[in-house]
């Protein structure tokens, strides 16, 4: 059953489907997001990135897009959107998220600070 | 850098990885190494691509593997088990760190190692070339007329002698007789020989004898080859107008470009006297159609001949630039469109213009100072003395195939025999001199040029401009009358004297030939 491979879905193939929610990337693109939504801790090598997104799309989570038409396109490299089901996936990953975190903050983890 | 890393790195995927992804991978690295400058980046980019080896590459295995799984291996196939469930522990990390910054390091001092040892061969080589040389000139059939000029005169030189005579230059170099033949020679499939050349070479220049057929049969065949589509970005050619790079782009990408514009691009070079073979034509659409077959990774064929606009030219004062500057345009064209991009490439361009004489020629130089070291293959026959001399040991050769020059008798050939089917006289100049390898497609008799069919010459509105362009560059014009396959070699009429179709110019030079390139206009 391809489909299990990612489940649950690792934290590296959450945030490339997080990085390509809003507009299509190629692969460095996607790793400068990553970094961007992980305030630069998470910066993944070539192994790392393209191994998950070889599993991506296999189980469908992604896909190949056409580069995109705006001018800083560069043709010469492959772009990855986002599918529905990923889409899906991803969103049921954040509100499981935003479950645990709905319980750190009623079980007051964080203290008096505001997360 | 990036390049030599990724070579590393390479074999440490699988190879299905590999092949799927070892393009963005090699990309990848070279937009880090480019974008993350300074030593706190660089260090800290290092010890990035460090964990991913230790980290990321065994996943990569783990995945690769079809059925069995290790036995630690969770359930439900996770490819990530390792980073989610299962966290290594420091020791894990700095026992893997260590490791791997052995073998880095390893293979770092290896890598500076070979490099020390070529320089100083290529040192070691100019070194022993000795300071006075002559020329001579000769011609050499053929409608296309080739030019290479001594390494100590500017490029104006040598479109002078190709606009005005249309003669090889070529050097008499007193070098010492070539030694009694060395080793056997390791013969390869030609297209295996250069897709295993572009695992240790991002560049490979070939300098091909223009319009043969069984060369450039090959040379489709290699374009379409998966394992070459694979490694290569780019083909560099002669045989392109880059006035025409825009319609070209598009016709190579698979879209509808009417063969009267992108037939421009091949038909209309300053380099080119007289009708262009028909081989050029097919070699853009072997091109298009194994990017319409492998799309993932088209690609490019970057034209290299100066941007000549012909309906703008009416006399040889008009042309003269263009002509002088063929190599020079070329090799920026290769530093613009290849190097500056890290893209790998193989370069097709008249033998004449890639071979070594007392050292590289313009374009090798050019490269070499980008920091690159480009892989020379030659076109070269069984001809090794006068025309008749056929060496018989080419005779048990499964062809096409190209040999490697270094340390075996096709290296201590003379070379200029050998590259020119006995029309040259043997001048000191071996084998091993002017290339790295080389490609051969076959016997002397076999060999067969392609010329345009008659039909498309006489009384048509081809026909008339390139007897227009003749009489520009030639201040004569041809009759069409040539099969559409002809012997490759002719037999010299003197020995260091060919004449071809179209001989030599009576016209006297144009003194536009001292003059820069025009500025560039916008490509068509």
């Amino acid at each position: 059953m391809p489909r299990r491979k990612l489940d649950p879905l690792p934290s590296t193939a959450f945030q490339i489907l997080l990085a390509l929610a809003d507009r299509e990337l190629h692969g460095y693109g996607i790793m400068r997001q990553v970094a961007a939504q992980t305030e630069d801790r998470l910066r993944l090598g070539p192994a790392t990135l393209y191994g998950s997104i070889q599993a991506l799309l296999e189980v469908e989570y992604i896909e190949e897009a056409d580069a995109p038409a705006a001018g800083e396109a560069d043709e010469r490299r492959r772009y990855y959107r986002i599918t529905a089901l990923g889409r899906k996936v991803a969103r049921t990953e954040a509100e499981r998220m935003a479950k645990a975190l709905r319980i750190a903050r009623a079980k007051k983890i964080f203290g008096g600070e505001h997360v | 850098m990036s390049e030599r890393l990724f070579h590393v790195l390479a074999g440490l995927y699988p190879a299905a990885f590999r092949r799927e992804f070892g393009k963005e991978c090699a990309q990848l690295l070279r937009d880090r190494f480019r974008d993350e400058r300074g030593f706190v980046a660089r260090a800290r980019l290092w010890v990035n691509l460090i964990l991913d080896c230790v980290v990321g590459v065994p996943q990569l295995h783990v995945a690769a593997r079809p059925a069995s799984q290790p036995a630690n291996a969770p359930a439900d196939g996770s490819m990530f088990w390792m980073e989610d469930e299962r966290p290594l522990r420091p020791v894990f990390f700095a026992c893997a760190g260590f490791l791997s910054l052995t073998v880095f390091g390893s293979l770092l001092v290896w890598m500076a190692f070979i490099r020390y040892d070529r320089e100083n061969s290529l040192s070691a080589f100019l070194a022993a070339q000795p300071r006075s040389t002559k020329f001579h000139a000769h011609a050499v059939a053929g409608a296309w007329l080739q030019a290479e000029r001594p390494p100590d005169e500017g490029s104006r030189q040598s479109g002078a002698v190709l606009l005005r005579t249309g003669l090889i230059m070529s050097p008499q170099i007193n070098t010492p007789p070539p030694t009694a033949a060395a080793g056997e020679p390791h013969v390869e499939d030609a297209t295996k020989a250069m897709v295993e050349a572009f695992r240790t070479h991002s560049i490979v220049m070939f300098g091909e004898t223009h319009a043969n057929k069984q060369e450039y049969a090959w040379l489709w065949s290699l374009v379409k080859d998966p394992a070459f589509h694979a490694r290569v970005d780019d083909i560099v050619v002669e045989f392109g107008n880059s006035l025409y790079q825009k319609s070209v782009d598009r016709y190579i990408a698979g879209e509808d470009v009417p063969l009267e514009q992108v037939q421009k691009a091949w038909r209309n070079m300053a380099g080119a006297v007289g009708p262009v073979s028909p081989v050029y034509g097919q070699f853009y659409k072997a091109v298009r159609e194994s990017n319409q077959m492998y799309p993932r990774h088209p690609i490019r064929l970057v034209l290299g001949d100066p941007y000549a606009d012909w309906s703008k030219i009416n006399n040889a004062e008009d042309l003269g630039p263009f002509v002088a500057h063929r190599d020079e345009w070329y090799a920026q064209v290769v530093k613009d469109e290849v190097l500056a991009k890290e893209h790998r490439a193989i370069l097709i361009m008249g033998a004449g213009h890639f071979r070594r004489s007392n050292g590289p020629g313009l374009i090798e130089r050019a490269i070499r100072a980008a920091g690159q070291d480009p892989y020379l293959v030659v076109f070269g026959t069984n001809v090794v003395g006068g025309y008749d001399d056929q060496d018989p040991r080419f005779d048990a050769w499964k062809t096409p195939a190209i040999v490697s020059l270094a340390g075996n008798w096709v290296g201590d050939l003379p070379a200029m025999p050998v590259l020119t089917c006995g029309a040259a006289a043997v001048n000191g100049l071996k084998m091993s001199d002017v290339a790295d390898a080389m490609f051969y497609a076959g016997p002397r008799d076999t060999l067969t040029q392609v010329n345009v069919p008659a039909a498309e010459l006489q009384n048509t509105e081809y026909g008339r401009e390139i007897n227009r362009r003749l009489m520009i560059e030639m201040g004569r014009t041809m009759t069409f009358t040539q099969p559409e396959e002809t012997p490759q070699c002719h037999r010299p009429a003197r020995q260091t004297v060919v004449s071809g179709p179209i001989g030599p110019s009576p016209l006297p030079m144009p003194k536009s030939m001292n003059d820069p390139l025009p500025p560039r206009p916008p490509s068509q």
